[in-house]
């Protein structure tokens, strides 16, 4: 089947060169403006001299560096981040699957897992950091826990503030906020699965368990792949939610940046943010390699 | 009612909507015999094949394979496998992952399963292929893969959707006499469904031809060939003439039918003055310069001319109506026709064959 198609691509018409720079074009500026360009301006940033008021251009030095490596903060930091990234990313795994399974295989009719995709997609629709305060009257020191453990269990006599303010808000939070996409690649993945390979499979022998087991699950995982990618990518630069509900206590690389950046220290800045792309681009590496996404797809 | 074999009794299979997919199915396969159902798309050959194999249940009647009631029993635990429409294969697994499957859920141990499905491997012919993913093969190999997936389990028969029919020509011509030989080695009950006539015809121990929701003939390949029974399958078979006309006399065993295209006789009984049909084979018509004889003949244009390599097929216009004539290269040099004469085709009474109405 995939020798077939790769027949008809070399068979159509020879496209002039001048046609293919058009194609590629537009994507190519827009990767130079807004991925390219600020990298390597963050990258040079990191390396020139810090001045009183932010930094001297072209003057080169490894000291922003040498500042961040000082103290252990920037490192445990950062493994503070990549624990908690990696914490939230599987506990979206846990999560996220049941859901896009449920909405892609036990939904019957089209209609209806329209209806409810939208539903899981609601969240969406509210202000990212509205989301986030709305744990404040769940978790908070007058929030509906609080008043549970004090006012009708009575199993504390005051309200734990740590509810709130504590990595287990973060944590909480973060998968709140980044489940869906988690959701949303599963759930196309099951949504169009070859039919006829777990038809095939029930017709010799296998059980529910054993077809999930040994054709859905496997076949999923592509989808689970670039479920995982998206959240942790985007929990390791998590600045806002860490800022908010972590209360200035709990830090991640993000706030750290954001700490250096108001010192102002902007090399120092620059430096932890080229740690922290260097660090996600090893990370979805070894995902994309771990996982050998092209003898799955 | 048989006990030995797949017999299905007063079948029926009505779609939400009264949609009739199958309508009265009887029919009864013998152990080890190689069936095609074959029939236009919709003819409910598909949906037959899905019954048996427990894909679908019927709205009414009863499945029983040597005596077993099927009605009800999940795919998974008929003695019956089907190879589908487009193999099916399970894209994360190796061939050899995908043989030993249905051996795994039957809960067979490691070694075991290996050496089974290493045996049924090298029976299609793809021990060297044994560890690659299925995209990683033809499409000849694809198909021979979902075949020793199947084969490994020891089904009492095998259900086989379409089976050649993603594959180019060369390769549909060699998949026959293979499926075939593998069917009279393994001697499993094959049950073959298709759309074409050519494939039926060369495979077939007993075709069902099926149209419009029913089973319209069931013969062997010379009885479907010879005798069709109705216009339907005549028609469908192909390259058949079938004339229409009111039945004029019958006597000693023939019947004279007054058609468009002239008096004709064939063998057979009837009523004179009620509806008559025959159809006659085109590799039965001869074509001559001859005058026009009194029955058996009509003055035909040459349309054109098919080359078949071993037989020359010949479009003719019969007032506005298409009729075919078969004939071998020296009998065409004799007449010298070319495209746009008129020739005369004639037939023997006894190749014309009385249709039912």
């Amino acid at each position: 089947m995939g020798g077939s198609s790769a027949v008809v691509a070399t068979t159509g018409p020879r496209r002039s060169p001048l046609t293919t720079v058009a194609w590629i074009l537009p994507g190519t500026i827009w990767l130079l403006l807004f991925l390219i360009a600020p990298l390597v301006m963050i990258i040079l940033v990191s390396l020139w001299e810090r001045t009183p008021v932010g930094f001297a251009a072209f003057s080169f030095s490894l000291d922003a560096y040498g500042r961040i490596f000082e103290t252990s903060v920037f490192l445990d930091t950062l493994k503070n981040t990549i624990f908690r990234s990696l914490l939230v990313t599987a506990l979206c795994i846990l999560i996220g699957y049941p859901i896009a399974f449920y909405l892609a295989r036990c939904v019957k009719t089209i209609k209806f897992q329209i209806a409810l995709f939208i539903v899981v997609l609601a969240p969406f629709w509210v202000a990212y950091v509205v989301r986030i305060i709305a744990w404040l009257p769940v978790l908070g020191r007058q929030g509906v826990i609080n008043y549970f453990l004090v006012e009708v269990l009575g199993v504390v006599d005051e309200p734990i503030s740590a509810l709130f303010y504590s990595t287990f808000a973060i944590t909480l939070a973060l998968v709140q906020l980044y489940v869906l996409f988690m959701v949303t690649p599963i759930f196309f993945q099951l949504a169009t699965l070859d039919e006829a390979a777990i038809e095939a499979a029930r017709d010799l022998g296998a059980t529910p368990g054993k077809v999930f087991r040994e054709v859905i699950f496997p076949l999923s995982l592509p989808g689970v792949l670039i479920g995982c990618i998206f959240v942790f990518v985007l929990v390791m630069g998590e600045f806002a939610t860490v800022r908010i509900i972590g209360g200035g206590t709990i830090q991640s690389v993000g706030t750290l940046v954001n700490d250096y950046y108001t010192i102002p220290d902007l090399p120092a800045a620059a430096a932890a943010a080229t740690m922290l792309v260097a660090v996600m681009t090893v990370g979805v590496a070894i995902l994309l390699r771990f996982s050998k996404i092209r003898e799955v797809v | 009612m048989s006990d030995t074999g797949l017999v299905l009794k007063d079948v029926y299979r009505v779609f939400p909507g009264d949609i009739t997919a199958v309508s009265d199915v009887n029919l009864e396969i013998e152990n080890g015999e190689y069936i095609v159902f074959l029939g236009p798309s919709g003819c409910g050959k598909t949906t037959t094949l899905r019954l048996i194999g427990g894909h679908d249940d019927p709205s009414s009647g009863t499945i029983t394979i040597d005596g077993e009631l099927l009605n009800g029993v999940s795919p998974a635990q008929r003695p019956v496998t089907t190879v589908f429409q487009h193999y099916a294969l399970f894209p994360h697994k190796s061939v050899l992952q995908n043989v030993e499957f249905g051996l795994k859920m039957q809960g067979m141990d490691k070694t075991a399963r290996e050496q089974q499905a290493t045996a049924a491997i090298e029976l299609v012919g793809l021990s060297a292929m044994m560890h690659r993913k299925p995209r990683e093969l033809s499409g000849g190999q694809q198909q021979r893969v979902a075949l020793a997936r199947v084969l490994v389990t020891r089904p009492k028969a095998i259900l086989l959707d379409e089976p050649l029919g993603d594959l180019d020509r060369l390769l549909q011509m060699k998949m026959r006499v293979e499926l075939r030989g593998l069917q009279r080695e393994l001697g499993i009950t094959f049950i073959h469904v298709t759309h074409n006539q050519e494939e039926a015809l060369s495979m077939a121990d007993r075709i069902v031809v099926m149209g419009d929701a029913i089973i319209q003939q069931v013969g062997t390949p010379t009885e479907l060939a010879r005798h069709p029974r109705n216009e339907f399958v005549a028609k469908f078979m192909g390259d058949n003439n079938v004339l229409h006309g009111t039945i004029e006399s019958a006597s000693g065993g023939n019947v004279v039918i007054n058609t468009p295209h002239g008096k004709v006789e064939v063998p057979g009984s009837g009523t004179a003055g009620e509806k008559g049909s025959m159809a006659i084979r085109a590799s039965a018509v001869n074509i001559s310069t001859d005058a026009v004889p009194a029955v058996n003949g009509v003055r035909v244009r040459l349309d054109f001319v098919e080359y078949l390599g071993d037989s020359i097929k010949l479009h003719l216009d019969f007032n506005g109506e298409p009729f075919l004539a078969k004939v071998d290269e020296e009998r065409f040099g004799e007449v010298q026709a070319y495209e746009g004469k008129e020739v005369t085709a004639t037939w023997s009474v006894e190749d014309g064959h009385l249709l039912e109405q």
